[in-house]
């Protein structure tokens, strides 16, 4: 399978020093009330997308995350289940995956198709599977968002990632435009729903003369790892190599098996 | 373009398993409990349509119950076909496993020793995967009350695509302290029952339900001709009057089902009893439904099952067909529109080309069209 993509855009935390929420206030003069941290995260990246590329109100829109709204679940766990009160509207509102979507295809102008979905496992990879399965079909293009929230204390996201207490874990938001069409496009990303297991993973990348980009939880392998964890951060590495007009092949890894993108620039 | 096919199709419901369900709406022999909901405002003692054993909210007894559902179609797969089916679930549950986490490290006096395993809201689907020997492909969506709709239209995107051969879409909506509280503070709860699209409307009663279809290209009597999904709509939590954004999704949903208005045998419609959705939802049906359609509301038998509903009320419409009926609409005595009023009897029909309506907040709306075929 594959895809073309078109732009992107990409923020991390430990690379930019910016308080998104006074940045969409701003910047971009967006109103932020009634949102949260993941919310505003997301509608960031999307506004980068923007600045970047021509967005069609028919673009499809999916966004995917390793965790999800994780501030609005930790402060109401606080203030329902240990002080017992009850649930503000808005609070419950933004418990709802498609909230964030909601906002994001607010702030992108688009009015399609919008999903929220999470994978136990190779989140964007799968996401990258469904929107090739779904323009397909629909023929039109499509906008991915990946989104990974720290909250603090960073342990419970640890806890929940299945990661050593030791690991740092950062926020990112990364999107891609992506399209079966390769006019003007940066680059071509490919992917398969089949996993790997690590005897064939090795033959793949020993055949291969593309640099080679290992996500942190590939750990039987002797390869280049990505610096940080976040679990969408295929997606940013992706847009990595994309900004520098290099080829990547990049391995994930979850539960002994494995799955791969093979980026080529066209740039 | 590979067509899509419903080839299996199991419940659970307030009333009970499909055979039990079908047998309560048939017979309006409908069950219907009560919980106390607690808002900052009010405590209100609420009709809720909640399973008959309760299945409590903690990851173990959820497991437990998708699972039940999940296998009772999956045991009539054997081990190849079980290898290339996907499986998708439709959720707005809320993530109990980072709850456990934050309970686990951000209260000193609850504390316990550091340690962590990957999860996620798939996490269920992935160990029904793991367990049974389905594909490695896993994923839950999240979009409200569209959940397992959207994840249904998904399912079929891989099945015409070719990625894999069956495709296995489950419903969740298990009773939830926060989700229920939430809908109380919004005021959009009734006190006696519901009534869609009645002048006397006063809002829905939520609702448990697990339901399993499984999409194939290999061929069943019902079809899923095509649907469409739109994040459109004026606010977070509202639609407009007029229900454009209603009408849209539904004539796309025509369109990507190459079909007419005219083929359209019967509408099976969200019909949340809400005074602001079924207004938008009747004025949207006057606009693509001009002529008429026969029409009804499956709330009043089970509840709003929020996530679940996509897949449940797929699944008890398929079957009420199967046995010969469009099920009635149940407490609309005082119709909005003289017009265009839903089914007050059950209708004789074996087949025929049909749309189910799902619409949500955030504004997401799903249409999804099915048809049976003449046997």
């Amino acid at each position: 399978m594959k895809l073309y993509i078109k732009s992107y855009s990409s923020y991390r935390s430990d690379k930019e020093d910016i308080d998104v929420k006074k940045e969409l206030k701003k910047r971009y003069k967006l109103d932020t009330r009634r949102q949260d941290g993941f919310i505003h995260l997301g509608v960031f990246g999307a506004q980068r997308l923007k600045e970047e590329s021509q967005i069609d109100k028919h673009d499809e829109l999916y966004i995917t995350t390793g965790i999800g709204n994780i501030d609005v679940l930790q402060r109401t766990h606080l203030y329902v289940c240990k002080e017992k009160n009850s649930i503000k509207p808005y609070d419950f509102i933004n418990m709802l995956g498609n909230t964030t979507s909601y906002y994001i295809a607010a702030s992108l102008g688009v009015c399609g198709k919008t999903i929220f979905q999470i994978s136990d496992n190779f989140t964007f990879i799968n996401s990258l599977i469904s929107i090739y399965a779904s323009i397909n079909q629909s023929k039109k293009d499509a906008i991915l968002g990946s989104i990974d929230l720290v909250n603090y204390p960073d342990e419970v996201i640890k806890r929940v990632l299945g990661i050593d207490e030791d690991v740092e874990v950062i926020s990112s938001v990364n999107y891609q435009k992506l399209s079966l069409c390769s006019k003007n496009a940066l680059a071509e990303v490919e992917f398969d729903a089949k996993t790997h297991s690590l005897d064939e993973i090795k033959a793949i990348l020993n055949d291969n003369n593309t640099k080679i980009l290992l996500s942190m939880r590939c750990n039987n392998l002797d390869y280049e790892t990505y610096d940080k964890f976040f679990e969408t951060a295929a997606s940013c590495a992706i847009n990595s190599y994309i900004k520098k007009a290099q080829d990547l092949l990049y391995v994930d890894c979850f539960e002994d098996k494995y799955k791969i993108l093979r980026l080529k620039s066209l740039s | 373009m590979t067509k899509v096919y419903i080839s299996d199709y199991e419940v659970l419901s307030s009333q009970g398993d499909l055979s039990q369900t079908i047998d309560a709406i048939k017979n309006k022999n409908i069950k219907i409990s009560k919980k106390i909901i607690t808002t900052d405002i009010q405590t209100i003692d609420a009709p809720y349509f909640l399973f008959k054993d309760e299945i409590k909210e903690n990851k173990d007894e959820i497991y437990g119950a998708i699972r039940d559902i999940a296998l009772k179609i999956i045991s009539k797969l054997d081990v190849d076909e079980r290898k290339s089916t996907a499986l998708i679930i439709g959720t707005a549950i809320v993530d109990l496993n980072i709850a456990h986490a934050i309970e686990s490290c951000v209260y000193e006096d609850e504390r316990t020793e550091y340690s962590s395993k990957k999860y996620s809201i798939d996490s269920y689907a992935k160990a029904i995967a793991n367990e049974f020997g389905l594909n490695d492909f896993t994923m839950s969506i999240n979009t409200a009350c569209t959940s397992s709709a959207n994840a249904m239209l998904e399912g079929a995107n891989f099945i015409n695509g070719g990625i894999f051969e069956k495709v296995l879409v489950i419903g969740v909506e298990i009773y939830s302290a926060m989700m229920s509280s939430g809908f109380s503070a919004m005021n959009l709860l009734s006190l006696e029952s519901q009534k869609p699209f009645d002048n006397n409307r006063d809002g829905l009663i939520l609702g448990e339900g697990l339901a399993a279809v499984l999409l194939t290209k290999q061929y069943a009597p019902w079809s899923l001709m095509g649907g469409f999904c739109n994040c459109n709509s004026i606010n977070i939590t509202s639609v407009s009057e007029d229900g454009g954004e209603y009408v849209e999704v539904m004539r796309n949903a025509l369109k990507n089902a190459n079909i007419s208005v005219k083929d359209i045998t019967a509408l099976k419609t969200h019909g949340t009893s809400t005074i602001a959705s079924d207004l938008s939802e009747i004025n949207a049906m006057k606009v693509v439904f001009e002529s008429g359609v026969v029409f009804s509301a499956l709330k009043p038998y089970i509840g709003h099952t929020i996530g679940a509903c996509g897949t449940l009320e797929l699944a008890i419409f398929l079957s009420s067909i199967d046995n010969g009926f469009i099920p009635s609409t149940l407490s609309c005595s005082n119709p909005m529109l003289k017009k265009y009023t839903p089914l007050s009897t059950h209708k004789e029909c074996n087949n025929g080309v049909f749309m189910l309506n799902y619409f949500g907040f955030g504004g997401n709306n799903t249409s999804v069209i099915v048809k049976k075929e003449q046997v």
